[in-house]
């Protein structure tokens, strides 16, 4: 039966079709003979009605009946212009047109575009239209343009909020399932909260009754998603940090370095602009530098970042050659900072750190013996060894900033919800009562104390989402990614924890280059990571047999210096972009990753290019890349690597990795003393 | 006799699941039937003339079938409903010159001076560069800088479009529209880039979806059309889950959230929560998911499932299974398997809606 036509029509239904077909077409070329000529007139204006009617989607048939309309308003006469009766008359004439053409098709655009056009030109009543509303949103609950129609008349006809709130609350107890009137009461609520409206703010004392009603919807049909769409909103109120501020730093408060010129890194809570001289000072001892210039640590190309970097060096001469010097790091004009969203940091904060200088440093990697970071070059760190100091000063003194204390209500708020969702799950499988249990008691453990993080939940945290990878596959990496994510949250969160994952170099691996410990969150299954926050401090990181997919985020890690990223699924090198901003990183693994494994997107016409110069050292690349047809792997590596000074690189066990390709590092990383495991002559 | 009985229907209901593939030769047939004379139930339609033909021809294309179509007609056709400004001045009197959407909405000049009603839509025009792009016509051909220069007119304050100059509803549609129409032409002079992401930010909602206009709940096709849009602009990189989430102009993780959770029971999307699943939205929202990097979420093999269920044994996609098919649905399921890498289908360039693929950028 291929090819069969799609229904064999009778000849009776041909008929009506031919002759509906023959209607329209003599409508639709009388109404644009009219159009074109301007006519007006009675006769006329029925034409165009009539094809309204049968196709409401005629965007021209509709323009056709604003001029007709304004026509009609300005061409009264004398007598009638007094009339407001007369003027009504034209008004609902123009409405019943429309409701005619909606009923037709109540999704016409057209048709409710042309309403709220008439309705604007006043003189007509605020009840009859929400009495077609409320006919309309009670035979079809969630259509989106009654939706917007009815938030429009609100507007247009200052209808109070609460009044469309107490709607919504009617049209939720008639049919929990309706988004549509979850959705707008979170809108009118917003709007209540930022009116301050009495009765609506603070916050808490809505939250409270919203928190009620949700549940009363949840509890009555877990599986329906309205309610917890709604419940992860109200959430998101309550736990809302409503400024953006300063977590964490590099150096740390109060501690003590040694480099003369090292990086400076500002962690925020939330992607902020407007770090710059005016809004942040440098003072080394008594002098404010004038010559310091913040960037914004991220991979694109907007003005926000979470973290925020400059380099310093202190002056010295031969004259002082041991002298500690004072560094004072400052907010100046805190209203400056400026989340994405425009909500200025409100909270001011001082970092004090001392930089100890004395001439006896090494010169770096003359003769660099090759790194490894297997076990065997590794012991446990002894607890009372100086390489402790800086490490113990980061944690003990890191929480002096001044935080914004979270109100006890919060608290109270959810861990009350907490109780009520680990009820509903005592006699409920339900997968988004876990995913929401999960959010919730991580919600309670950041409003505890921002600074030292509580994580009193994690474990149950982690096995509700190691049961959802379980109980719902189709969706097991975001679990595995938020489980991750949550896990090296713990790892961070105290000394005592980080140091189980720390381990001492061997005197004979040790050197300036690794710095005296590493970092090491191999083997782990992570498929994301994250709490870079709290990691400011790694020189050496060893993240080899995990699952990630990207490495975003690691530029916050100035230090880096070894980066071990060896059997993971980094699928490009555009994977590994936040390499580029780490100056100091000299040893690094990628080998066997999927470099080059993946068809490569030949659509990346908006991403940069050799062409478009966007990379301050990318002009080189032709000479780097002349002639060769895979050109496209090559810029990729050119744009993460080109601006780096890489003393040892693995990269075998991807596709990517040929021998061409090697000689195309070597000849791109002149510092370049280990590839693979042989040296570089 | 019982347990026969069983077996018979077990064996039938097997035989049906096998039954169940992407039937590619009945789609061409189906898109073949639609091409030479469209039918009636589209009649009224006439003034979308354009949209009708765009999900034809590039039907083809997905289904590797371009060869069907007679490319010197429908060329000629497209460019007959391109409105062109009589001189230079023209272009700053307010008009949009685009393209009409059919014959009938292109007013026949009458040659009495009297001047031509102009009602080149962004739709039309987005639908009609499309089909040239999908034939390989040659852009350089094209008026593009009156296209552009006039398009800024339908820009309005707040960074939305509107659709034609003559006045309509404003929203994401349009704006989509207005980014491909710029896309395809190479030339974005005829977009505020800035206004518009400001627009299209604005229209993000709390649950992390986007509705068409500020303040309206989400919608899969509204999310499509910002998300889509962004990228075109370049305000989004590619594959953004694995990338720069936090520093990204959008909220991914929730976006990402709501994206997934419109797959619904039965495999197929949703175009919003608690709504049935519709064909149309496997490219509505799995095309986000594939925009975000994130199409490895979703449940591959359960969306297929659903999709065949809505394959018409007259060849195309009906909104809801087992129904009659319709071009419109018909075509978002071909853009559906293409992004299921469906064997013998040519693949997707997402944010523009057609394939690109005659197109190698290297």
């Amino acid at each position: 039966m291929h090819g069969r036509p799609r229904k064999s029509a009778t000849p009776v239904d041909e008929n009506a079709s031919a002759l509906k077909a023959a209607k329209i077409r003599s409508l639709q070329s009388q109404f644009l003979q009219n159009h074109h000529n301007n006519i007006y007139t009675k006769e006329a204006q029925e034409i165009n009605a009539k094809l309204i009617e049968s196709n409401p989607e005629f965007m021209t048939a509709w323009n056709y009946r604003k001029l007709a309309f304004e026509h009609n308003l300005s061409n009264q006469s004398e007598v009638d212009k007094e009339d407001a009766d007369h003027i009504k008359l034209i008004i609902d004439e123009e409405l019943r047109v429309v409701e005619n053409a909606l009923r037709k098709n109540f999704k016409s655009y057209g048709a409710w575009h042309h309403r709220k056009w008439v309705i604007s030109k006043g003189n007509s009543s605020t009840e009859r239209e929400l009495r077609l509303l409320n006919l309309f949103q009670k035979q079809d609950t969630r259509n989106f343009h009654a939706w917007n129609y009815r938030r429009f008349i609100a507007g247009l006809k200052d209808i109070s909020d609460e009044k469309e709130l107490q709607f919504t609350t009617d049209m939720i107890n008639d049919n929990f399932s309706n988004y549509s009137a979850w959705h707008n009461r979170s809108v009118l609520l917003s709007h209540l909260l930022e009116k301050k409206v009495e009765g609506y703010f603070p916050k808490e004392i809505f939250l409270k009754e919203e928190y009620e009603l949700v549940r009363n919807a949840v509890f009555t049909d877990p599986d329906d998603q309205s309610g917890w769409f709604y419940h992860l909103w109200l959430l998101d109120q309550t736990i809302k940090v409503d400024m953006p501020n300063l977590v964490s730093s590099w150096p740390p408060n109060g501690s003590e370095i040694t480099n003369t010129t090292f990086p400076i890194v500002l962690f925020f809570n939330e992607p902020v602009e407007g770090v710059n001289l005016q809004t942040v000072s440098v003072q080394v001892e008594d002098d404010i530098f004038k010559n310091i210039a913040w960037s914004p640590l991220s991979a694109n190309k907007f003005k926000c970042g979470q973290a925020w970097l400059t380099h310093l060096t202190i002056p010295f001469g031969e004259t002082n050659s041991s002298k500690i010097f004072q560094v004072k790091i400052r907010s100046e004009y805190s209203q400056g900072i400026i989340s994405s969203n425009g909500v200025p940091c409100s909270q001011h904060w001082s970092i004090a750190f001392r930089v100890s200088v004395c001439h006896d440093f090494q010169p770096e990697g003359q003769s660099l013996r090759r790194i490894l970071m297997t076990d065997e070059n590794f012991s446990t760190v002894d607890i009372n060894s100086n390489v402790m100091d800086l490490f113990k000063s980061y944690f003990e003194l890191a929480s002096d900033y001044e935080q914004p204390t979270s109100s006890k209500w919060k608290s109270e708020m959810i861990a009350s919800e907490i109780d009520q969702y680990r009820e509903l799950l005592s006699w409920a499988e339900c997968k988004i009562g876990k995913l929401t249990l999960a959010r919730l008691l991580m919600a309670n453990d950041a409003i505890g104390t921002p600074v030292a993080p509580n994580t009193t939940h994690v474990e149950e945290v982690l096995k509700l989402y190691s049961e959802l990878m379980e109980l719902d596959p189709t969706h097991y990496q975001y679990y595995k990614d938020e489980y991750s994510l949550v896990f090296l949250k713990q790892v961070a969160s105290s000394k005592e924890s980080l140091m189980k994952y720390c381990r001492q170099y061997k005197e004979s691996t040790s050197s300036n280059i690794t710095g005296p410990m590493c970092l090491r969150l191999n083997s782990l299954s992570l498929s994301r990571i994250g709490s870079f926050e709290r990691l400011l401090w790694v020189q050496s990181l060893d993240l080899s047999h995990n699952q990630l997919p990207s490495i975003e985020g690691l530029e916050a890690l100035q230090l880096l210096s070894c980066l071990n990223l060896s059997h993971n699924k980094i699928g490009s090198f555009m994977a590994l972009d936040p390499l580029r901003f780490l100056k100091s990183l000299r040893v690094l693994n990628i080998s066997y990753n999927e470099i080059g494994a993946h068809t490569v997107d030949t659509r990346r016409y908006l991403c940069s290019s050799p062409l478009s110069h966007t990379l301050d050292y990318d002009k080189k690349f032709e000479e780097f890349a002349a002639g060769d047809e895979k050109v496209v792997n090559f810029w990729e590596a050119y744009s993460v690597f080109g601006g780096l000074d890489i003393m040892q690189l693995d990269v075998v066990g991807n596709v990517a990795a040929d021998e061409r390709f090697k000689l195309f590092l070597v000849k791109l990383l002149p510092a370049l003393k280990w590839l693979d495991g042989e040296e570089v002559h | 006799m019982a347990d026969d009985g069983d077996l018979l229907c077990r064996s039938h209901a097997d035989r049906g699941l096998e039954d169940q593939l992407f039937d590619r030769e009945r789609h061409i047939r189906y898109l073949e039937m639609n091409y030479q004379i469209l039918p009636s139930p589209y009649e009224s339609q006439e003034i979308n003339h354009l949209t009708l033909a765009y999900f034809i021809i590039s039907g083809f294309h997905i289904l590797h079938a371009l060869d069907r179509i007679d490319r010197e007609a429908v060329i000629d056709w497209i460019l007959s409903l391109q409105a062109h400004p009589k001189n230079e001045a023209e272009l700053n009197n307010g008009q949009f010159y685009g393209f009409h959407g059919s014959r009938s909405s292109q007013f026949q000049s009458v040659g009495n001076g009297v001047s031509v009603p102009n009602n080149s839509h962004l739709a039309s025009t987005y639908c009609a560069l499309a089909i040239l792009k999908t034939v390989d016509y040659d852009f350089s051909l094209i008026d593009s800088s009156s296209i552009s220069k006039s398009m800024k007119h339908l820009q309005q304050s707040d960074g939305s479009f509107m659709p034609i100059h003559t006045g309509a509803e404003t929203d994401l549609r349009f704006v989509y529209c207005a980014a491909v129409i710029s896309s395809l032409l190479d030339n974005w002079s005829g977009i505020d880039k800035e206004k518009a992401k400001n627009y299209i930010l604005s229209c993000q909602s709390y649950d992390g979806g986007f509705g068409l206009i500020p303040g309206q709940e989400s919608h899969g096709g509204a999310t499509y059309c910002a998300v889509a849009s962004l990228r075109l602009m370049g305000f989004i990189e590619d594959d953004l889950v694995s990338k720069c989430t936090s520093s990204c102009i959008l909220d991914v993780p929730l976006l990402l959230d709501w994206c997934l959770q419109r797959q619904a029971v039965d495999g197929g999307f949703q175009g919003r929560p608690n709504k049935i699943s519709d064909t149309c939205y496997a490219f509505w929202v799995g095309g986000v998911l594939k925009i975000l990097g994130a199409n490895k979420f979703l449940n591959e093999r359960t969306l297929r499932e659903f999709l065949l269920t809505c394959q018409s044994e007259y060849g195309g996609f009906s909104k809801f299974p087992r129904q009659l098919p319709d071009l419109y649905h018909s075509y978002y399921g071909f853009t559906a398997f293409s992004m299921l890498q469906e064997t013998g289908v040519n693949s997707l360039n997402i944010e523009l809606g057609i394939s690109t693929i005659h197109h190698t950028n290297i």
